[in-house]
């Protein structure tokens, strides 16, 4: 196998000294040792190692403190087609990294274990190669020059101090951060604490925050070459899947680290330590006890038009929101209470205003959107093809009439049908039976959510980065089990923030929690509290089992339709009311979930007596497309037949 | 692993609406849905098979096809023993696609030996009758990107699905380096075609 120990440098420097006078007693004093510093990525791991100029080092002798470094990296030992398209792949980093023949380093390998310290031979005493994972921390200091002390984990041997008579510290700080994370120590400043990040979620994560190419190559394998390297990511799917096999101890990393992890891979959305001491805080703070709440019968029809007056409008509207926070809508209530609900409808409007308002929107709006040719793809014909549903139908064309409408999610065609999309339309549509006005109402759906289906998927990093915060504080010790399972960033919840527990819950219970949600009580987010309502359920049975990453994975998946919306809504409720109570709340916790001190307790979107009126925006960009067509073959116009119930049937 | 249940895992890969997880949920549970909804990011069902007297689960792991998700399903693909390359005959487009699904899967599942790794390719939809790539063309490619086996299958009226993930299991017993899943017998008889009991997870 040693022959075929690939490594790769991933930094170099000549010119490194160490005074083993400084180091040691009974060395003479004058004595340097002058040598050279890489950091090399073996395979799977990523070492530093220092050799002395002057001494042919023999591996064994090296203070090896990493693992086993002597399985084979497949990839870059082929030659001829085998791994061909891999390694079209990296070529493009060769020139970027000096990649040294590994030849000149194979000697002997390391074997599994056992090529540990050997003080005894002299000639290479100096030299040392240390697995990045096994440092705790690299103190750099300055005094005439640069210096750095490796400090191991296990304070089993110590490393030689590093000068840098001839420059290069930074470069090398430099280096080891791509490898790794380093982070201020708190207590001292030139300490920075080494934490190695799973590569696998940082990637998964980076993926999910930059990279839209099908295929391998892309811009970020681009820009950054280690990631891409085979070898890392060897190492971290390993890190996750050997966890899965039960091979992997479990790792402990502090949440600090995470922050770091976090804020590495989503650059502007971190969780700044530094400005935000809160974080620390977080981690200690005593929330106090959690209310008991009830929830109520949902609002009948008759208390809904008790709401309204003569004219038409709703009236004590904060009242009547409260009302529908706590219980929900009675059905026959809800196609029109939605309208409000979303926006559609201000609730100030009279009758004769919105009666206005809708055949405007039917009138003008909607024809001119969907007298648009729809550019269909084959696929997409395919689709309708044999369709025998007609709410399906219905669906799908208000689905394309809504990306006509809002180009920035693409004029692709797939999107229409992007996971997903649907499901935030089916509900609407079943409660409107009418497709113009679930037309306008999923417009406005879609602006609180359209971000979750952007190209960049920005609304849930957002999504994910808050509940991961807001799950560290009310309940750090489950947040600390998911993270040693690498499911700190709570991956498994993405479904429930892309589409709204759409496929969590049953089809009425979905409609019972949305209403409840656009009320925007009892404070902002509130879904995410949602979240951790669910969460809180499924923690005992999750650290009980000893779930791992897929098995946590699974039991999430298999929650949905097995949920009671009333029991979450129960305990989200609680939840809110136990942050709210909580006096020194950290500012990243009271800016997700919008408790701005002084609003505190009241209810945070809009106090009470003139709600703001929100007019529809008008199109956005009504006439950018030339009208080729006016006939669209499958239904789209009728729109002209816009009142026509439609009994609508969906499998969800 | 040597225990009693070897369990496999197959991941079911391919282009969004190619039929993954109707197939997933044909095999699984014998049903079949006309309007299924995308997949967001991964699902998967266990499977329990008897071979030879010895118990096998079958792991079978669903991923959304869609190129939105990629970030959410390829953490998932590494410690995988089969996968199982799918397009839908009706779509040109999915099966132009099977080489990049191949490339996705080798690189992130980190296969040690990717000449021997066991693929089995899956023309699905073969009840529609409007088809665009012919069984000709599938074979062609399966010949010309490592022999790997072919099956048209359609998950609407269970054309040889089962014989599809049974020929996954077949594969990755075949391997050598796997015998330890079957205790003593890795020579396996699976040509029962039957398919009495499914059985959920
Ligand atoms: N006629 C026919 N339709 C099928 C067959 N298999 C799946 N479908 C239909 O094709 C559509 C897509 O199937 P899915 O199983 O959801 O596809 P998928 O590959 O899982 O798609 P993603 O989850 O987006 O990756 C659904 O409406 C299925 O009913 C089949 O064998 N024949
Ligand atoms: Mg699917």
């Amino acid at each position: 196998m040693a022959a075929n120990c690939v490594q790769k440098v991933l930094f170099e420097l000549e010119g490194v000294f160490i005074h083993p006078s400084s180091d040691e007693d009974g060395i003479e004093p004058d004595l340097l040792v002058s040598g050279t510093l890489r950091i090399v990525d073996k395979e799977a791991e990523v070492f530093v190692e220092y050799r002395p100029l002057e001494e042919a080092v023999d591996p064994s002798n090296m203070l090896c403190a990493g693992k086993d470094s002597s399985s084979v990296m497949e990839w870059d030992q082929c030659s001829g087609e085998k791994s061909k398209s891999l390694i079209e792949t990296q070529q493009s980093y060769e020139t970027e990294w000096d990649m040294i023949n590994a030849v000149s380093f194979k000697k002997k390998t390391f074997t599994n274990g056992d090529g540990c310290v050997n003080p005894s031979q002299e000639r290479s005493r100096w030299a040392f190669s240390v697995s990045v994972g096994e440092l705790r921390c690299v103190t750099l200091k300055v005094e005439g020059w640069s210096f750095l002390l490796l400090t191991l984990k296990e304070a089993r041997s110590q490393l030689p101090t590093l000068h840098f008579h001839q420059g290069g510290s930074t470069q090398f700080l430099d280096s080891l951060r791509r490898v790794t994370l380093l982070s201020p120590s708190p207590e001292d400043e030139t300490c920075l604490l080494v934490s190695t990040p799973n590569r696998a979620l940082s990637q998964s994560f980076e993926n999910l925050l930059d990279d839209n190419n099908f295929g391998l190559v892309n811009q970020k394998f681009r820009k950054d070459p280690y990631v891409t390297t085979l070898g890392g990511f060897s190492k971290v799917t390993n890190y996750i899947f050997d966890a899965f096999r039960g091979t992997e101890e479990q790792h402990q990393r502090p949440p600090e680290e995470v922050a770091d992890l976090l804020s590495e891979v989503i650059p502007g959305l971190e969780i700044n330590q530094q400005e935000e001491p809160g974080f620390e805080v977080i981690t200690r703070m005593d929330l106090g006890p959690r209310p008991e709440v009830s929830r109520r019968p949902p609002l009948s029809a008759e208390d809904w038009t008790k709401h309204q007056d003569p004219e038409g409008r709703m009236t004590s509207i904060s009242k009547l929101k409260k009302l529908i926070f706590k219980g929900g809508l009675c059905h026959a209530v809800r196609k029109e209470a939605w309208k409000f609900l979303l926006g559609y409808f201000p609730w100030d409007s009279t009758l004769e205003q919105r009666k206005v308002l809708q055949r405007d929107k039917t009138l003008r709006d909607y024809r001119s959107l969907i007298e648009k040719d729809v550019n269909r793809t084959d696929r997409t014909n395919r689709f309708y093809e044999g369709m025998d549903n007609p709410g399906l139908v219905l669906l799908h064309d208000i689905l394309m009439t809504y990306c006509m409408y809002d180009f920035d999610l693409g004029e692709s065609t797939e999107l229409l049908l992007l996971g997903g999309m649907s499901d935030l339309l089916s509900p609407i549509l079943y409660v409107m039976e009418n497709e113009v006005d679930a037309f306008w109402c999923f417009v406005s759906f879609m602006d609180q959510m359209h971000q979750n289906f952007e190209e960049q998927m920005q609304g849930m990093k957002t999504q994910l980065i808050q509940l991961s915060t807001l799950l560290r504080l009310l309940d750090l010790t489950f947040w600390n089990y998911l993270e040693s399972q690498d499911s700190g960033y709570l991956y498994f919840c993405f479904r429930w923030l892309l589409i709204r527990f759409k496929r969590e819950l049953s089809f009425q219970d979905v409609l019972r929690l949305w209403e409840v949600m656009w009320t925007g009580l009892p404070c902002q987010n509130f879904h995410l509290l949602v979240c951790c309502s669910i969460l809180d359920s499924e923690k005992q049975k999750i650290m009980e089992e000893n779930y791992g990453f897929n098995e946590i994975l699974k039991h999430i998946n298999e929650l949905s339709m097995k949920l009671d919306v009333e029991e979450i809504l129960q305990k989200a409720e609680g939840i809110s009311q136990q942050i709210q109570s909580c006096k020194d709340l950290p500012p990243s916790i009271s800016s997700i979930l919008g408790l701005e001190p002084d609003l505190c307790g009241s209810d945070p979107t809009h106090s009470g007596a003139s709600p703001p009126l929100r007019p529809r925006p008008p199109l956005r960009r009504p006439d950018t497309r030339t009208s080729t067509s006016t006939s669209t073959s499958n239904g789209l116009l009728r729109a002209s037949s816009a009142h026509n119930g439609c009994t609508v049937a969906f499998s969800s | 692993m040597i225990s009693k249940s070897a369990l496999l895992k197959v991941i079911l890969l391919g282009d969004g609406g190619v039929g993954k997880s109707s197939l997933m949920n044909r095999y699984v549970t014998n049903k079949f849905d006309s309007h299924l909804f995308h997949t967001i990011g991964v699902e998967f069902l266990n499977k329990e098979l008897d071979v030879d007297g010895h118990h096998a689960t079958l792991q079978i792991w669903d991923t959304a096809g869609q190129e939105r998700f990629r970030s959410l399903r390829t953490p998932f693909y590494r410690g995988s023993d089969c996968c199982l390359l799918t397009f839908s005959v009706d779509d040109g487009q999915s099966f132009r696609n099977l080489a990049n699904w191949k490339k996705e899967f080798t690189y992130y599942a980190d296969v040690k030996d990717p000449d021997n790794f066991p693929f089995v390719v899956l023309g699905n939809k073969l009840d529609v009758p409007e088809r665009q790539v012919s069984g000709e063309d599938a074979r062609q490619w399966c010949r010309e990107n490592g022999g790997h086996p072919y099956f048209e299958t359609s998950a609407k009226d269970a054309t040889n699905v089962a014989s599809a993930f049974e020929e996954a299991v077949r594969r990755i017993l075949a391997l050598d380096d796997r015998a330890d899943h079957l205790i003593h017998n890795n020579t396996v008889d699976l040509q029962r075609k039957s398919h009495p009991d499914p059985s959920c997870c």
